[in-house]
């Protein structure tokens, strides 16, 4: 789109890269700012914003020249990454205007995620544009893009089901133990083992306000584990012990024959006095008998009750995933409508301005060059020469109004009138993005703005990790 | 006044149609109407009861308005509880059995030769009446409890995401039965001495079965109490006695309501 500004996106994700080459991409968030500094200053670049997560590396920009802006980033990643720029190639995909819009807004909606509708990306996505903000990279054009990624992520969240139940063994470990108590403010949750899963559910227990206790056959280890997650070591030998005080008890041994067999949980069950109990028994092979289940008060959930669930919610959310990309369809022929049309009316008014001016004058120098004409003729030549002006300007503002078959359609209609007339407009080109200098009229944008994201708390973070890494 | 009982009767249905229907699809967006509804059936019964208390028939004159105070009672302590707790799920139990009460007491005539009750019988059917309604709401929490405990055995859970946790339907119906006992003895205690006033039972009337169930349910209540505190009883136990003594006051209403019809 000559004489614009186009937006685009050059990236890769779990779709199109193996793990190996996303590592090499990725960049740690103390690095991002560095990494912007040094895409800004690559040939064709005016904007750009890097979203860096486990699951993608990908490259916002704004640039008057996507070619030529795609292939200086793409040798610029190729070096950063270490390989060879046919390598890095084939795992690039590039998306130009409405296809980059259509991709932004997918992935913020979390409908390019390997867990559709997984809450972290979001959180991502704003923070990507805001280290872009903060690093200066960032102006109307990505402003204008992220706030309408920003807006139907929210719209999705919240009209359809997508996010609404969890699919991560830990996140539905906890959604389950939200069922049972009311709140996990003072609730004592025990961890038998060390299991990585474990240390994840946990965190996200404590941030909600519980307190961890870490018991496993080797004192050092659960020493250190109680040390790295805030907890305390409880002797392994107490068992019962540990039991009666706790609420919750995550189970994640490697030992070959249950720990928390039916009559220890019983024994403990009796001085607990039938408090609720919630046993989350993540070990393969199993650390708690089977029949601890028929303890009254007593609720346990295996690695396959887990998984189970975690899998009907995958299913489930797929169904939605229908629903949201229609949505996303919608959005962005409205997000595009939006821009066209805050586009149309200046180039519509310098046309008007042009075409009068030019009549006017010539009408002027034709009266000027006649002798004798009386106050009535020379406005009747005014009058004629306005009334072709305006006739002629009747089909191409329709036209523009209109705006063509589809949105890229109008764009480069206004592009071709912008240059036929050599007209100034304003904030400049054609493109999709060239927006008025400031990003403050961006649709929703003083909205977004620094607002902290709804999952970006500790305890989501961290259950939702096993989802998003 | 029989319009408005109709409107009255027509709404405590629709929100009762609404709340089951929360139960079935877990839609959220269906509670808030059904909630609106709801109020406007219990407003429109205050307005009722009001109206009827000009008329001489205040809500302990009879056992038929009894009945329906208990009802409406049940709903409000529905729509107090859910300011605080999310408790949409318990709609469909307490709702149903609004209407049920009202449509009850609006059918059975009251008994027509009534004795007079005086002082001590009008404490006694409204301490009643206030026990009742509130170990109802205990039955509503506790059948709640072993539903939402069953799914969650099955490990089931999806569709009732925002649904009060086990501990705080456990915790609520405690409490409950701990206001209700007190209450439903002194009930209790001022039926007897009223009916001692009266010259006692008969020999026939005291074979009837509604003193005998009310004092067992009663003691059922007292059970729950004492195991609850001492020893540690809680849960799905609590909740099945819970249940028991409460299908035990039911009855004893039903006997007083055939009784007043035959």
């Amino acid at each position: 789109m000559p004489g614009g500004i186009d937006f685009l996106v050059l990236g890769l994700s779990h779709k199109t890269a193996p793990l190996d080459v996303r590592e090499r991409l990725a960049s740690p968030p103390e690095q991002i700012g560095e990494a912007l500094q040094a895409f800004a200053r690559l040939d064709s670049v005016r904007e750009v914003a890097l979203l860096s997560t486990c699951n993608r590396v990908e490259v916002y920009l704004a640039s008057p020249d996507p070619d030529a802006a795609i292939a200086a980033l793409r040798r610029h990643l190729a070096e950063r990454a270490g390989i060879s720029e046919v390598d890095i190639a084939q795992h690039l995909y590039a998306r130009v205007d409405v296809d980059a819009v259509h991709h932004l807004f997918r992935v913020a909606a979390s409908l390019d995620s390997l867990v559709i509708g997984e809450p972290q990306i979001l959180g991502q996505v704003k923070q990507a544009h805001d280290t872009a903000m903060a690093e200066r990279t960032a102006g109307a054009v990505l402003g204008a893009c992220f706030s309408g990624a920003f807006r139907i992520a929210r719209r999705i969240r919240r009209e359809t089901d997508i996010a609404r139940n969890p699919v991560s063994i830990s996140s539905v470990s906890i959604e389950f133990a939200r069922k049972i108590f009311d709140g996990f403010e003072g609730r004592v949750v025990l961890i038998v083992g060390a299991g990585k899963m474990a240390d994840l559910a946990a965190r996200a227990l404590r941030g909600h306000g519980a307190r961890i206790l870490v018991t496993n056959r080797t004192p050092a280890r659960a020493e250190e584990l109680a040390a790295r997650i805030g907890g305390e070591a409880h002797p392994f030998d107490d068992l019962t012990g540990a039991l009666v005080k706790a609420d919750i008890v995550i189970a994640s041994t490697g030992a070959r024959r249950p720990v928390l067999t039916r009559a220890l949980i019983e024994a403990a069950q009796k001085k607990r006095r039938g408090r609720l109990l919630f046993l989350i028994d993540i070990a393969v092979p199993r650390d708690v008998e089977p029949e601890a289940a028929e303890i009254s008060n007593v609720f346990l959930a295996d690695i396959d009750d887990l998984q189970k669930l975690a899998d009907e919610h995958r299913d489930g959310r797929r169904g939605q995933a229908d629903r949201a990309e229609a949505m996303v369809e919608q959005e962005v022929a409205r997000f595009l409508e939006a821009f066209r049309g805050r586009r149309v009316g200046p180039t519509i008014t310098a046309l008007r301005d042009r075409v009068i001016e030019l009549a006017r004058a010539e009408a002027e120098r034709t009266v000027a060059g006649i002798s004798g004409l009386g106050d009535r003729e020379k406005r009747a030549m005014f009058e004629l020469a306005d009334a072709i002006a305006k006739k002629l300007l009747h089909r191409p503002q329709v036209a523009l109004k209109k705006g063509g078959g589809d949105p890229v359609d109008g764009a480069s209609l206004l592009s071709a009138v912008q240059r036929l007339f050599d007209l100034e407009v304003p904030e400049g080109g054609a493109g999709l993005g060239a927006g008025s200098g400031t990003s403050s009229d961006a649709p929703g944008d003083a909205e977004d703005r620094g607002v902290p994201s709804e999952d970006s708390t500790s305890a989501d973070r961290s259950s939702g990790k096993a989802a998003s890494s | 006044m029989a319009t408005l009982t109709a409107v009255e009767i027509l709404a405590y249905a629709l929100a009762s149609a609404l709340f089951l229907g929360h139960l079935l699809t877990a839609r959220p967006s269906a509670t808030r109407v059904a909630r609106a509804c709801l109020l406007a059936a219990f407003l429109l019964q205050l307005v009722d009861i009001g109206l009827r208390c000009l008329a001489g028939q205040n809500p302990v004159s009879s056992t038929p308005e009894a009945v329906g105070f208990v009802g409406f009672l049940i709903a409000g302590g529905f729509l107090l509880a859910g300011v605080r707790y999310r408790l949409s799920t318990a709609g469909a139990f307490a709702v149903p059995a609004s209407l049920t009460l009202l449509v009850l007491a609006r059918v059975v005539p009251a008994e027509p030769g009534a004795p007079r009750m005086g002082a001590l019988g009008l404490t006694h059917v409204f301490l009643a009446t206030i026990g009742v309604a509130v170990f109802a709401f205990a039955a509503v929490l506790a059948a709640l409890y072993l539903r939402e405990e069953r799914r969650l055995r099955q490990k089931r859970f999806d569709r009732l995401a925002d649904e009060a946790p086990l501990a705080t339907l456990d915790r609520l119906g405690l409490r409950c039965i701990a206001v209700g006992f007190p209450v439903f003895t002194l009930a209790l205690v001022t039926g007897a001495v009223w009916i001692a006033r009266l010259g006692g039972l008969s020999a026939s009337e005291a074979r009837r079965p509604e003193y005998l169930i009310a004092v067992l349910a009663w003691s059922a209540f007292g059970v729950l109490l004492l195991a609850r505190f001492g020893a540690g009883w809680r849960g799905r136990r609590a909740a099945w006695l819970t249940l028991g003594g409460f299908a035990g006051l039911v009855g004893v209403l039903l006997l007083y309501v055939l009784r007043s019809l035959s």
